[in-house]
């Protein structure tokens, strides 16, 4: 039928980085793009919220295809958790392609070509099969052998709906096929009109009590309602990266092998993009510009950048994100100093958003949501202390405390985190500050040592 | 009745017509597609049961008339194509009325519906990624 709504099948896999950001759904945000203060795990952080709630509209509305946003800030504000809200909040239907800066460097693939594949991965299309199919449970089959054991079979098939019942008259291929699947009365069926494909769906309810002995895997499913001969309609997103795979494979089965890692001929890309836009102009494909997220961009080179800039220009170009903690900074592979080790020509086309360090309510606010994540319990001076320790140090090292805590804390059969446990782990393990501290102290030693050895070699 | 009830009835009786209308075109296909099926099982009757020179009875209302074979099966045939033709037409018109529908009751229109569908070459071409 026309109008059934098919489940929807997620092609893109989202890839998701475990740990540190899995308490992110969302912005945050309510319907009219403000941020509130605290929900869908992100807090603070309000105007920068905002402004990437704006550029999530747009990129919904497809507006902003071939742009680029950057979201720069200090380490530890939240620059991944707010890519990770707008990844969440665009749902499964946008390709959202996230990779490091420093993935790209690769000894099989060149730097160009693993961007070029990650920028194809963010780009959806969105296409339609359409099939005829006849659906009914069957009420009898009823198969003619010819008396010799040799010749052709001859048969009926009586299906039926909650409507109507009909006869069909079966061939030689049809009755293989049905005694492949084992069809039976009471099985719900469906033929590939086209393809003359038979797939058993379940069982009918109405049949579940013929009898007990019953495999488990055996699915009851309702009689089908409405008419037998049916037109189903599936909407499929794939992305343009799967479809060059596909077309990049058939040349030779040793692509096969390597699986994606193989590097994939322009001129295919070409050829793909050339029957894509085919498609729109025919209404058959519609273009879903998604999002490519590249966090630590500073690991980029110049190279990279240059291919950014191409790449963004052209008419297949999905949103770019890109996340960076560094000021101004050599740009990588080359002697000039640049803002976020990023070109300033690259840097003009981009919206830059800003994060800045939490504040003190915040941590709090923030820790509290890990240690619900981590399902770790935490007493209320605990909860101090850590706070104290996160704005004094870092944000990171306080969250990796939270777990190493709650692991003391069962350690002593505690069902609560106690400042004593927080104080054990902050003795155990150091934070950076401490661990620079040390080193230098060690280093001192060290050296020492190596200058007393060298000269006892020496005398 | 002041106006604000009046407008949320007349609201109310526009998409219970749209909800209905949509409803009528389903049975529509059902019986159109219930009267296909019975065409269809006639004409295999006709090609494997009776003898090519029997006249047969062919029941118009309530009334029984033989009719020579030939002419039977061509008149079928003749339905059958239009049958096929007011079926199409009707889920065309099905969709157009789903949409109207769903536009009412401020539902987001479905993804990808008003797509043309890819040829079964180009779906095969695509096989190996949709079907995983």
């Amino acid at each position: 039928m026309a109008t059934t709504k098919v489940p929807e099948v997620r092609d893109i896999m989202r890839i998701e980085r475990i740990g540190a950001h899995s308490h992110i759904r969302g912005l945050g945000l309510d319907d009219a793009l403000e941020p509130r203060q605290v929900s869908q795990g992100m807090v603070g952080q309000l105007a920068s919220r905002r402004a990437a709630g704006v550029i999530l509209e747009m990129i919904k509305d497809g507006q902003i295809a071939g742009r680029a946003v950057l979201i720069a800030g200090q380490p530890g504000t939240g620059k991944t958790a707010i890519a990770m809200g707008i990844a969440q909040s665009l749902g499964s239907d946008t390709p959202f392609t996230a990779l490091a800066g420093s993935e790209i460097f690769s000894l099989e693939m060149s730097k160009t070509e693993a961007l070029s594949q990650a920028f194809r991965k963010a780009i959806g299309v969105r296409i339609k099969e359409e099939t005829e199919i006849i659906e009914g449970e069957v009420v009898e089959i009823q198969i003619d052998r010819p008396a010799t054991g040799t010749g052709a079979k001859v048969g009926k098939l009586t299906l039926k709906t909650t409507e109507m019942e009909t006869i069909y008259d079966l061939g030689n291929k049809m009755i293989e096929s049905l005694s492949k699947e084992k069809v039976q009365a009471g099985d719900v069926i469906t033929i590939d009109k086209a393809t003359g494909k038979i797939s058993k769906l379940g069982r009918s309810f109405t049949r579940a009590r013929d009898y007990d002995a019953m495999g488990a895997q055996t699915q009851f499913v309702q009689c089908p309602e409405g008419e037998l001969q049916k037109r189903k309609e599936v909407v499929h997103t794939v992305s343009l990266h799967e479809i060059d795979v596909i077309n990049s494979r058939t040349q030779g089965f040793l692509a096969l092998f390597s699986g994606d890692t193989g590097e994939i001929k322009s001129e295919v890309r070409e050829q793909i993009n050339a029957k894509v836009c085919e498609w729109r102009e025919e209404g058959k494909a519609e273009i879903i510009p998604g999002v490519l997220f590249i966090d630590e961009v500073h690991m980029l080179d110049m190279e990279c950048f240059s291919f950014l800039n191409r790449a963004l220009e052209s008419d297949l170009s999905p949103v770019l994100i890109m996340a960076t903690n560094r000021g101004i900074t050599r740009i990588r592979g080359t002697n000039y100093q640049s803002p976020h080790g990023i070109p300033i020509d690259l840097l003009d086309r981009l919206l830059i958003i800003a994060t800045s360090p939490y504040t003190e309510k915040e941590t709090r606010q923030i820790l509290k949501i890990r240690c619900e994540e981590e399902d770790v319990e935490l007493s209320e001076e605990a909860h101090t202390v850590l706070t104290r320790i996160g704005m004094e140090t870092s944000l990171r090292y306080a969250i990796q405390l939270i777990s190493t805590a709650g692991l003391v804390c069962r350690k002593r059969k505690g069902t609560e985190v106690q400042v004593d446990d927080i104080k054990r782990v902050y003795s155990l393990f150091l934070d950076e500050a401490r661990s620079s501290q040390y080193m230098k102290e060690y280093q001192d030693s060290f050296l020492f040592n190596e200058t007393q050895t060298a000269s006892m070699d020496t005398s | 009745m002041d106006a604000v009830s009046q407008r949320v009835l007349q609201y109310l009786t526009e998409v219970e017509e749209a909800a209905e209308d949509v409803l009528t075109s389903k049975q529509q296909i059902v019986d159109l597609d219930s009267k296909r099926n019975r065409n269809r099982e006639a004409l295999n009757a006709l090609k494997t049961e009776i003898p090519d020179s029997e006249k047969v009875k062919v029941c118009f209302g309530n009334m029984f008339i033989k009719f020579p074979k030939s002419k039977t099966k061509e008149m079928i045939e003749k339905d059958q194509e239009q049958l096929e033709k007011e079926i199409n037409d009707v889920r065309k018109g099905l969709k157009a009325k789903v949409n109207r529908l769903n536009e009412m009751q401020g539902n987001p229109e479905l993804r990808g519906y008003n797509l043309c569908p890819l040829s079964t070459d180009e779906l095969k071409a695509l096989n190996s990624i949709l079907k995983i």
